[in-house]
């Protein structure tokens, strides 16, 4: 067998090491890693480096070819006025969110491939730091034609929905620090992941552009503590979470190669939930056992010119809140929607600016309904204006900056503000973003 | 003097500029390569694209493709990007970041430099690269679109 790794690999890992190792030296690392643990970090780094490349300095082929390796680390650091994201941000400068995947692909058969990847993140107080099976499935090609192709996968998937959902966590693969929060909420993001189950795909190109299917069913994760106080008007709640088996599909159109692109994703989730003796809404409603459906229907549109990207995605959720029925409520519906514009001032310096907004409940926009559970109005809406500025050093080092003007705190994560009443209705956010891949 | 040797430095430099850029297009007029194992076949743009974006996966005797590529700030893989597949780069990684980071494919094999590539595809029966001029190597054919 062909022993051979791509010898990018090595040579930007070993650059890497050397950044993270020169920077943990002469600063702990910046506060992202207390300065006891760089040491070890650094152990660890060079330890995966001498695993994966032993003897590796002259030549670099050591994996097979049907083996690949590929991963990113990212390191973003907010500061805010106001409010709280990814922890301390309000009167300071919070290092954080850190996320490293690290994903192996390994083809032993024409027609077979397995996938995997970890995920290290750590998000404010969201996530104090946590290792999970980002993705881990079997891919297997049912049919292929001159044409086309469908197939099946099954084990951990990724959920399609919208343009990023299934690299969320990539920074290379969006063009803002933050991905548009009235959709691709942080908060839910559990929910939204990856789904343990099996998935039907279908490709079809035609002179008239190409389609993409994906049909997937599983049951997403059980920590659903982060939207508590929207399902459930408190963040008191101690009780059980239990998703319920979700679908989601996905149907997009590539004109040109993907200078046009289209899309509609369509999602079915649900959960329950089983409160503790006692439990209470703020206002001092009991809780009871309850279901939640969510079913947001998402179209997205861009355009990918050589300088130019255009982009558009528009939101409507049906929700249907069990634990508000006894309010005589619980069902509405939710809208969300952005556009974007992105240009290339140079090939590796762009810039963006997005407008987005999100209202909870679209038949009530100024947050009536909110103030009635016992919530400030501006937990029911959210308006903001990104401009970033994003500059790719070399094509695994990226750099970025952004600064959002926010109109209200629909998207604002609960754990970095637990107390709904200190909350701001408008207020600034500046974010700051390294990110490396390979 | 001043008055004629302005405009003759003018000529001088405007033919050192055509000949300079005609050079530089010359250096970087990438050709699609393949294998001598590669049927041979009607090829277009189109399937170029498929195969260089990892959508389209077999030959038509059901062999499976192995792409390589250079590095995205290579001036030739930019010039083969934009001239070959009609595409932009960053729309082609665009394509193999979200296959690579979601688990639904694979990106292709990057080599550091065209003598790489070389030694590659004469080396990989069923593989497909580009280069600036195609070597004069039995195993490698130039791939024709049509």
């Amino acid at each position: 067998m062909k022993i051979f790794v791509h010898s990018n690999f090595i040579k930007r890992l070993k650059a890497f090491i050397d950044r993270v190792s020169a920077a943990g030296e002469e600063s702990g690392f910046g506060g992202f890693l207390a300065p006891e643990s760089c040491l070890s970090n650094r152990a660890v780094l060079m330890g995966l480096f001498v695993i994966i490349s032993p003897g590796a300095a002259a030549d670099t082929k050591l994996l097979p070819e049907e083996f690949q390796l590929h991963g990113f680390m990212t390191q973003g650091f907010f500061h805010t006025s106001g409010n709280n994201v990814f922890g301390q941000s309000d009167d300071g400068i919070s290092p954080g969110l850190t996320e490293i995947g690290i994903n192996l692909n390994y083809q032993p058969w024409d027609r077979l491939r397995f996938a995997a990847q970890g995920l290290y993140r750590r998000a404010g107080d969201v996530d104090p730091g946590s290792v999970r099976l980002d993705y881990g499935l079997a891919d297997f090609t049912l049919f292929e034609h001159e044409n086309g192709k469908a197939g099946v996968r099954a084990g951990r998937l990724k959920i399609p929905y919208g343009l990023y959902n299934e690299t969320r966590d990539v920074a290379f693969t969006h063009p803002t620090i933050l991905l548009p929060q009235g959709i691709y909420f942080d908060r839910s993001r559990s929910l939204m992941l990856s789904a343990d189950g099996g998935a039907l795909y279908a490709e079809y190109r035609t002179d008239y552009g190409d389609f993409n299917f994906k049909l997937n069913a599983g049951m997403p994760s059980n920590e659903l503590g982060e939207i508590k106080t929207v399902v459930l008007a408190t963040n008191k709640a101690q009780g059980e979470f239990n998703t319920k088996p979700a679908l989601a599909a996905q149907l997009s159109y590539e004109l040109n190669g993907g200078e046009f692109i289209f899309a509609v994703s369509y999602m079915d989730l649900a959960f329950d939930y089983s409160p503790l003796p006692g439990e209470t809404t703020f206002v001092g409603v009991p809780l009871t056992k309850s279901t939640t459906r969510i079913q947001p229907l998402l179209f997205s549109a861009q355009y990918n010119g050589e300088n130019i990207t255009l982009t558009g995605e528009y939101n409507y959720r049906w929700n249907n809140f069990g634990n508000f029925a006894q309010f005589g409520g619980g069902k509405f519906i939710t809208e969300s929607w952005y556009i974007e514009g992105s240009y290339r001032i140079l090939p590796e310096l762009q810039a963006t600016v997005r407008y987005n907004t999100i209202s909870i409940d679209k038949d009530d926009r100024e947050g009536e309904g909110a103030e009635l559970l016992g919530f400030p109005r501006h937990v029911a809406f959210a308006q903001d204006w990104v401009f970033g500025l994003r500059y790719d050093i070399t094509p695994s080092w990226m750099v970025r900056a952004e600064y959002q003007l926010v109109h209200g705190t629909a998207w604002l994560p609960q754990a970095d503000n637990p107390d709904p009443f200190k909350t701001r209705q408008d207020w600034d956010l500046y974010g700051l973003q390294f990110s490396f891949k390979f | 003097m001043h008055t004629i040797t302005k405009p003759f430095s003018g000529y001088f430099f405007a033919i050192q500029f055509i000949l300079y850029a005609f050079f530089v297009s010359n250096l970087t007029a990438a050709e699609i390569i393949v294998n001598s194992t590669v049927p041979f076949q009607d090829y277009s743009v189109q399937d170029a694209r498929a195969i260089f974006t990892m959508h389209k996966r077999f030959w038509s005797n059901n062999k499976p493709i192995k792409v390589y590529v250079l590095s995205d700030n290579n001036l030739l893989h930019k010039d083969f990007i934009k001239k070959k597949l009609n595409m932009f780069p960053h729309q082609v990684r665009r394509a193999w970041d979200r296959m690579t980071y979601s688990g639904t494919g694979s990106a292709p094999v990057e080599l550091d430099t065209e003598h790489e590539m070389i030694e590659k595809i004469a080396n990989t029966p069923d593989s497909i690269g580009y280069l600036s001029s195609k070597p004069n190597n039995e195993n490698i054919r130039s791939f024709e679109l049509h």
